[in-house]
């Protein structure tokens, strides 16, 4: 028998969550994020993460590590930071070009996704790109803002990368 | 039903080699009769289990009849199944306890290796559409948008039909290749709305224009579009969801808005593999069925189905659908449809089992077995089984062990929608105290999950519970749907 740090509900040997209230019976998620690493190799199954900050002051600044990339890419996201691939023909500009990283092979769209700032807070928002934008791999519905967490996993198309806060 | 005559593959049933000697294959039947016998086995699995090892003993023991057997499926030994199944333990090892404990199993379903994977499958599909009153207007509109873009993404050797219904069912694109996509176009354009939800009739007719061209090499599939409810013909559309099954026929429903009945459009879809899925605004109705209709055509293997059968010592507690198309699957009847294997992607399946060890022997712990049966396409009418034993080690003291990422992202996620499912139990049985409470669990997890939307959700929805004592049909089918879709387990990075 396991009883419930939380709630007290008596659960079955084995079980990994509590039947009554959901807690992880298993190990403190806080301690699993601490452990996380930079350049965890999530090629089996992609780590769930989704368990740093949300919050994100003005001062704070984005660290982008784009898998497989020499550099991570730091920026200071303004209200709406445009992210895809940039396109000469049809004058499209985004505030952070991801062609350097192989966004076109891997599917990026031109205007891809956009970071907005809110207070205190940072989300992602997925336009309609053709490819979709995942977040920790969920896919997110076009136009609809998700808040970022410190450490996320977001990937756009098949162009993978972590997002930390600084 | 079980397998019948040559479709089976008699050494997988039996888990012995093609080359078995008597003596193998004498050994192997009476250790499955032993775990399988209807006598000392009362699971539902183990009964149609059972059945096909007698068939395969039958075959395997008589001299004769084995080498007409071998003669028949030459081409089948070298090759092995063309499904292979993989599994992922929350324990390799449990301590032999007086208490009943919790397994939980990951079952993967994929093509095999190196087996070439045909992913061009044609369609044999139907849209079935609500036209009825409530439709009017946008709905309808993005409907038939929707079915346009679908007449132009098809393929030449792609079959498409569309049906509608009020109160009564018309075939408005009778089953066709799609040659003249501008003048099915057309006809789609003269889709109106009016009149009630009479979805017996709609389903009648679908289930007509697909059987026109009823074809093992096709993907044979019903979509049934609706917004409103169905007043006393559920039963009978019911019956008509297993009577396509049994034809091959695989269903899947998509409901509109709020008012539609989501647990009538989950149990027709399950009854033949397919599954439900619920759209909140007529704009997403375009990106769904593009989905949709791109996994069909995607499919590995069709009319698939999966049979547990837990030892004596074990019993299948729950059986969860996690991706694609995640869906609770009915435990306690087998065989399970699954309806399409996808070739692009993992068929992932989580098994919970109750164990019993107090009487069991240290050492290897039989839990059960899984098969997995279905016909890969582009293979004429051979149907490919996949078999595969779990087992666990019964140990005499504690082994701490981690259990694997995979399977502990996938119970979380499982953990939501149960905390969802419970929830609406206990205001279906008048309890909201209860309810409330489990609705803030709800929340509380999805915030840490980072489903903020949802987790505001679901505390919305307690707050009203306290109040009113009900749940919102709007949130009740947002929460629902809502956590489901967190069940998707995302694609193994290749």
């Amino acid at each position: 028998m396991i009883t419930c740090p939380h709630c007290k509900h008596p659960n079955m040997e084995g079980a990994l969550f509590c039947e009554e209230c959901g807690l992880s019976l298993w190990s403190d998620p806080d301690e699993q994020a601490s452990t996380r690493k930079l350049d965890e190799d999530s090629n089996e199954f992609s780590v769930k993460s989704g368990w740093g900050t949300a919050t994100f002051r003005e001062q704070n600044e984005v660290i982008i590590h784009v898998r497989d990339a020499d550099e991570p890419i730091s920026i200071r996201p303004g209200v709406e930071f445009l992210i895809g691939r940039s396109d000469s023909s049809s004058g499209i500009n985004p505030d952070l070009d991801l062609t350097p990283y192989g966004a076109l092979e891997k599917g990026v769209s031109r205007i891809h996704a956009a970071l907005r700032r809110g207070e205190d807070v940072l989300s992602i928002v997925d336009l309609d790109s053709a490819n979709g934008t995942y977040l920790n791999g969920q896919r997110l519905a076009a136009h609809q803002p998700r808040l970022l967490r410190d450490g996320d996993e977001i990937r756009l198309g098949k162009l993978v990368m972590h997002i930390y806060f600084k | 039903m079980g397998l019948t005559g040559f479709e089976q593959d008699h050494y997988a049933t039996l888990g012995v080699s093609p080359d078995a000697s008597d003596e193998e294959i004498r050994q192997a039947y009476r250790l499955a009769a032993r775990r399988f016998h209807p006598d000392v086995n009362k699971a539902p699995g183990a009964a149609l289990i059972f059945r096909e090892v007698n068939a395969a003993y039958e075959v395997l023991s008589d001299r004769q009849r084995r080498v007409e057997y071998d003669a028949v499926f030459q081409g089948r030994r070298g090759a092995g199944p063309r499904l292979s199944l993989e599994s992922l333990y929350s324990r390799r090892y449990v301590k032999r306890l007086d208490e009943p404990q919790l397994l939980y199993v990951l079952l993967k379903i994929q093509p095999t290796q190196g087996v070439s994977v045909r992913s061009d499958a044609p369609l044999n599909l139907c849209l079935v559409v609500d036209r009825s009153k409530s439709m009017q207007g946008v709905r309808l509109q993005h409907v038939k948008s929707a079915a346009r873009r679908i007449i132009d993404a098809s393929r030449p050797e792609d079959i498409i039909s569309i049906v509608v219904f009020s109160d009564e069912a018309e075939v408005i694109v009778p089953a066709q290749h799609p040659r003249d996509p501008q003048g099915i176009k057309a006809l789609i354009s003269t889709i109106r709305a009016d009149g009630a939800t009479e979805m017996l009739a709609g389903l009648k007719a679908g289930i007509s224009q697909i059987e026109r061209n009823l074809d093992p090499r096709y993907v044979n599939h019903l979509i049934l579009i609706t917004d409103g409810r169905t007043y006393g013909d559920e039963d009978k559309c019911l019956e008509l969801a297993s009577a396509a099954h049994v034809n091959g026929i695989s269903i899947s429903g998509i409901g509109i808005g709020e008012d539609w009945n989501d647990r009538f459009l989950d149990e027709l879809a399950s009854r033949t593999g397919g599954s439900s899925a619920y759209i909140s605004t007529s704009e997403a109705i375009s990106r769904f069925l593009n989905e949709r209709v791109r996994t069909l055509a995607a499919a590995y293997a069709e009319r698939s189905r999966l049979v547990v059968a837990p030892s004596i010592q074990a019993e299948l507690v729950s059986l969860t659908r996690m991706s694609p198309n995640p869906m609770p699957l009915p435990a306690d009847e087998q065989p399970v449809p699954l309806g399409t294997v996808d070739g692009a992607g993992t068929t992932s399946i989580v098994l919970q089992f109750q164990i019993h060890t107090r009487e069991a022997e240290l050492g290897e712990f039989f839990v059960g077995r899984v098969e997995v049966s279905g016909q890969v396409l582009g293979t004429g009418r051979m149907v490919d089984q996949a078999v595969l034993d779990l087992a666990i080690q019964v140990t005499d003291k504690q082994i701490e062990e981690d259990p694997p990422p995979g399977l502990l992202d996938a119970l979380n996620r499982l953990m939501l929608y149960r905390l969802q499912e419970r929830a609406r139990e206990a205001v279906e049985k008048g309890d909201p105290e209860e309810a409330t409470r489990r609705l803030e669990y709800l929340a509380t997890r999805l915030f840490e999950s980072g489903e903020e939307d949802l987790g505001q959700a679901a505390l919305l929805e307690a707050r009203r519970v306290a109040h009113t004592q009900r749940l919102s049909d709007e949130g009740a089918k947002r929460l629902k749907y809502g956590t489901r879709a967190l069940l998707t387990l995302f694609e193994d990075e290749k």
